[in-house]
């Protein structure tokens, strides 16, 4: 599985856009071990409103990104979660570090143009530690 | 002119074919790991450091070592150079390892010019940073390898930095220290316990001096040598976490060092915005999750650089020097055809 980590992001939404972290929240805090997008959708209406294609899409990407697995169920699929919340976030922690310390990523952003930092980029770089530590604090 | 043919023709092929083939040759394999995406950027440190220095290095020292190795007669070497008439079959080989070590000489002389010193102060406010220095290192195990070998100066310019080659020492600028919490401090200071430890300033110096006496061969080394550079930065900040550095305050005092006005270059690493994003991200990631030794490093640079050094050195008294005659009589052909 590979995933792009998203900056500025914590917890699943590091590796998850936010209706994919909602509905996982959903399926690992209410132990869907094997579910329809119509058992989701029951959930999520109850909280916002939200369509049923919506929901269908978003689940199908979860899929898709192999984090849900599915087998058919006469005219419907039945999906059920590949990890635990755990397992999930275990990974995503080593995926963020290999993402800093490794990956042709990495190296593509350390091959490019040799150019001094500005004042400009030296307060961002500030803010963003600044932005974690305030994360971790909380 | 037929006896300085190939001492003078000799070196410069060395110089404009032999030298760049050699670093096109280090440049294929630095290619083929820095593609390596296991491990990515840190992955063998010491495998490619070994192949930017060894490319100018190791062959250098096998012409030179089979030059003199041809000039063997009964006599000292000297008397072999200079006494023409009863060592004529010995003159040539002398005379090109004599030319050869010149061009050594004078490639690295610019080198050496930049590598200018730093002045150590002993002002109130550098014995009032030391005091401080000094029980911030007392109260960290890990620190306690810098104890006596860290140094002050007031130099407004300076950041914080190591040098000295077999004895490296941490120079640390009152002014940029009176910029830092202790916790950043500590975190520098664990950063650049690692280049000590290492002995990173004269593995700095051989890798300039290598690429220095390549002057057509460089252009194809510069760019791996930059990021093998920040790489190794990046090694650092990561050592200094695993043994205990707080990574948010190091990124800070990384961050801090970059502003302009600091002369000191090498201060915590490089100002390069990419190699800055790259190190501060990695230790935003260090913030939520140690980092373990992930990548492998390969032998140590020094003991391998050596014994590769070592062999270079002895390979044409033991298995002769048939390259060296080859280029002996190519200069000499190329000399004739020429001439005509």
């Amino acid at each position: 599985m590979t995933f792009r980590l998203r900056s500025g992001k914590k917890g699943l939404e590091i590796r998850l856009h936010d209706l994919e972290a909602t509905i996982m929240d959903v399926v690992w805090g209410k132990h869907l071990s094997s579910f329809a997008v119509g058992d989701v959708l029951a959930i999520l209406e109850k909280q916002r409103d939200i369509a049923y294609t919506t929901v269908m899409t978003t689940v199908t990407r979860l899929y898709e990104k192999g984090i849900l697995e599915r087998e058919r169920d006469g005219k419907r699929y039945l999906y059920s979660p590949k990890l635990t919340r755990e397992e999930f976030m275990e990974s995503t922690a080593r995926e963020v570090l290999d993402e800093a310390v490794g990956g042709h990523q990495a190296m593509v952003m350390l091959a490019e143009k040799v150019s001094e930092a500005s004042a400009g980029e030296l307060d961002d770089l500030e803010a963003l530690i600044q932005k974690r530590r305030e994360e971790l604090d909380a | 002119m037929i006896e300085a043919t190939f001492p003078l023709l000799g070196t410069a092929f060395v110089v404009l074919i032999v030298l760049p083939t050699f670093a096109l040759l280090a440049k294929a394999g630095l290619v083929m790991l820095e593609r390596d995406e296991v491990g990515g950027p840190l992955h063998g440190l010491n495998l490619r450091y070994v192949l930017l220095t060894g490319s100018s290095v190791l062959p250098i020292a096998w012409l030179l070592s089979a030059g003199l190795h041809q000039a063997e007669t009964a006599k000292s070497a000297l008397a072999c150079l200079f006494d023409h008439d009863t060592a004529e079959l010995c003159f040539e080989p002398g005379f090109f390892a004599l030319m050869l070590a010149v061009v050594v000489v004078a490639s690295s002389i610019g080198v050496m010019r930049k590598h200018r010193g730093v002045r150590v102060s002993s002002t109130d406010a550098a014995r009032t940073l030391l005091r401080r220095v000094a029980r911030i290192t007392s109260s960290d195990p890990v620190l306690a390898s810098l104890r006596d070998r860290v140094v002050v100066t007031d130099d407004d310019g300076f950041a914080l930095g190591t040098h000295g080659l077999l004895k490296p020492r941490v120079f640390v600028g009152t002014a940029f220290a009176a910029r830092l919490s202790d916790e950043m401090l500590a975190s520098a200071l664990g950063h650049e316990a690692e280049h000590v430890r290492a002995l990173d300033p004269l593995r700095y110096l051989i890798l300039q001096l290598a690429l220095a006496v390549n002057p057509f061969g460089r252009f194809l080394l510069e760019p791996h040598a930059t990021r093998w550079q920040a790489a190794r930065e990046a090694h650092c900040d990561r050592e200094a976490v695993i043994l205990g550095a707080a990574p948010l305050p190091l990124a800070d005092a990384i961050v801090r060092a970059a502003r302009p006005g600091a002369r000191e270059v090498v201060a915590l690493g490089a100002r390069d915005t990419a190699v800055l994003k790259f190190r501060i991200g990695m230790l935003l990631a260090f913030s939520e999750r140690a980092p373990a030794r992930c990548c492998h490093q390969g032998p140590s640079a020094f003991p391998v650089a050596f014994v590769l050094l070592l062999i270079a050195l002895l390979l044409p008294h033991q298995t002769g020097t048939a390259a060296l005659d080859a280029l002996h009589t190519g200069a000499e052909h190329a000399l004739t055809y020429f001439w005509r």
